[in-house]
């Protein structure tokens, strides 16, 4: 087992990690930006080093500076969170070459499926339903046209090298593609440093539905069930649930299988997310997430099963720690995201935190690195807190998160919690009638 | 020691590089601290090297002494922006700070040195390498508070400089 872990993120997941490292009795490094001297992740870590000024890309997204902190400070792996260098498959080569172990999949498989068109067509190979759309990367604005006439208006024009939500456009009509395709060329191009898109059909109104996975270097592999994360603005996560009210336990079955027949076609080791659209009872593949997610807490309640701890003890060598017919689903977990904005506008709101208070209580968890009289600065992610609740029911889950955010105190900022209660509040979320369309009638 | 001998030795270790001088005898204890603040802001200074070190020093050096001597020497006024003139040279990376070039070597620079802009001053080295840290305005070497060989972080004071102008 590791004796000392690097941790190159910032934020709530660096905390995390951090928990899961002392549960394990592993030391702890935090790496921070100038920004970030005084977060709580450098507070509590073992030592921390201070690889560069505000901007992410010359400090968490600054590959040299993070090995060089590894170097100084003897650290054997690194766990690269979410976002950032998660999913670098340069990053990982890098750790390789340095003889640091990367928590998270091997380089190769970082490439390939971080590349979303070539995810694809390896799912594809293996037996997976894709939507249809592309054979890989769009040569040009002739082929766009051909393949949207192909398959079907409206298409959704997608970057070969983004994710998360990042870098797509929709086309309703052949002008609009037309107006969008080098637009969207020219995003993924400035975002990720490649201008390569792909094409898919647009459905009209699916449901997110993703399945956690776990491989170890054994070819192990297992899943941990769905999240249903439908409820998203402008592809960005709001709130996420397991399980999901829309599967049966059949279509459950049929996606986890397709989920793993994923996995082992690249022999994925560690943690993993596959990402399905799912409509009219038929489910499509869209993307593979190859790093530990934002909303892994779901299934951490649901499952009892601590994923980050499983991540490390994975990348030390060790098999994953319990079969698949040992993993009991209990119960219904539901996150929501707590950003800094403005609850009806969305617009950021960077500021100082004058007074904060978390609700607790039965089934109630809080995963943060906020407190009373800290900053949060314009230069990284809106989130400030995930409220994840637990429930022997979705109804007593939903309970839970209501009066939850109706005490959850954060002043000095504005926050999207009047938002989420709305959400938790409304008769179409609690009776489980969710798509990605959910969100169309909060923005006005 | 009488008036004269301590006037002397305040004279000698104002005009020295040292920052502190502590002594101690029987029933007499000494301790000279030179104030020089450290500022980021700096200011080129026209002023020719030695006038200037005397401008800093001699106003700032201040004896506290022991209460078991008696006379008390007189206050002397602060210094007028006597930190204004000294640059801080930071890290711009993360790694292991080395004073020469390899260990057989002489250190690049040593307090006292006068640098030029851009000139070598030390190394920081990462993964394997070796990165020349140049310095970024010209100067001489007050101090370095980093020892050789040790891990540095990004912003950490490796040397500072009084600033030359030249």
């Amino acid at each position: 087992m590791f004796k000392k872990i690097l941790i190159a993120n910032r934020g709530e997941i660096a905390l995390r990690i951090i928990w899961a490292c002392r549960e394990l009795g592993i030391k702890t490094v935090a790496v921070h930006s100038e920004a970030d001297k005084d977060s709580l992740h450098v507070r509590f870590a073992d030592e921390d080093v201070c690889i560069g000024p505000a901007r992410s890309r010359e400090s968490y997204l600054n590959i040299g500076a993070v090995i060089a902190a590894a170097e100084i400070t003897d650290a054997e792996a690194i766990h690269p969170g979410y976002g950032f260098l998660s999913e670098s498959a340069a990053f990982a080569e890098v750790c390789k070459a340095c003889k640091i172990t990367f928590i998270g999949p091997k380089p190769q498989v970082l490439a390939t499926m971080g590349e979303k068109a070539r995810a694809r067509e390896t799912v594809k190979k293996a037996g997976v339903p894709i939507l249809s759309g592309s054979d890989g990367v769009v040569a040009d604005e002739e082929e766009a046209l051909r393949i949207a006439d192909r398959i079907g208006y409206p298409v959704i024009v997608k970057a070969a090298a983004g994710g998360g939500g990042r870098g797509m456009r929709i086309a309703a009509d052949e002008t609009e593609l037309q107006r969008v395709f080098p637009v969207a060329r020219e995003e993924a191009r400035a975002a990720f440093s490649v201008p390569d898109v792909y094409i898919e059909k647009y459905l009209p109104s699916p449901r997110h539905i993703e399945f956690q996975i776990l491989g170890d270097s054994k070819g192990n592999i297992v899943h941990l069930g769905e999240r249903e994360c439908s409820i998203q603005r402008k592809h960005q996560k709001l709130v996420e649930e397991s399980p999901s009210v829309a599967l049966t336990p059949r279509m459950r079955q049929k996606m986890a299988d397709a989920a793993m027949v994923a996995a082992r076609a690249v022999k994925y080791e560690n943690a993993g997310t596959i990402e399905f659209l799912l409509q009219d009872s038929q489910f499509y593949f869209i993307e593979m997430n190859t790093r530990i997610q934002v909303e892994h807490p779901v299934t951490e309640m649901v499952t009892g099963i601590d994923l980050i701890k499983e991540q490390i003890r994975i990348a030390a060598g060790n098999p994953i720690s319990f079969k698949q017919d040992q993993i009991i689903f209990r119960g219904h977990s539901i996150e929501c995201r707590i950003n800094a904005e403005d609850p009806v506008t969305f617009t950021p709101s960077p500021g100082t935190i004058t007074s904060y208070h978390p609700p607790g209580g039965p089934g109630v968890r809080v995963d943060t690195a906020v407190h009373s009289d800290c900053r949060i600065s314009p230069y990284y992610d809106s989130m400030v807190a995930k409220l994840i609740t637990y429930g022997n029911n979705r109804d007593e889950a939903i309970s839970r998160m209501r009066r939850s955010l109706e005490v959850m105190v954060i002043e000095g900022i504005k926050t999207n919690i009047s938002l989420q209660l709305r959400i938790m509040n409304d008769p179409e979320f609690q009776k489980g009638n969710l798509s990605t369309r959910f969100m169309d009638r909060y923005i006005s | 020691m009488d008036n004269r001998e301590l006037k002397e030795l305040m004279e000698f270790i104002s005009e020295s590089k040292f920052a502190e001088f502590e002594m101690e005898r029987d029933g007499f204890k000494l301790k000279l601290t030179k104030e020089i603040a450290f500022a980021k802001e700096h200011a080129p200074m026209a002023m020719q090297a030695m006038t200037g070190l005397q401008a800093v020093a001699a106003p700032a050096v201040q004896p506290l002494l022991n209460p078991i001597l008696p006379a008390a020497a007189p206050s002397q006024p602060a210094p007028a922006a006597a930190g204004a003139d000294i640059y801080q040279v930071t890290a711009p990376m993360v790694g292991t700070f080395y004073r020469a070039p390899n260990p057989n070597a002489a250190p690049f620079v040593q307090v006292g040195d006068i640098v030029k802009k851009g000139q070598v001053i030390c190394i920081i080295e990462a993964m394997k390498l070796m990165n020349e840290i140049e310095s970024e305005v010209a100067g001489e070497v007050m101090e370095s508070p980093v020892s050789n060989g040790q891990p540095v972080e990004y912003g950490e004071v490796l040397y500072r400089l009084r600033l030359t102008g030249s």
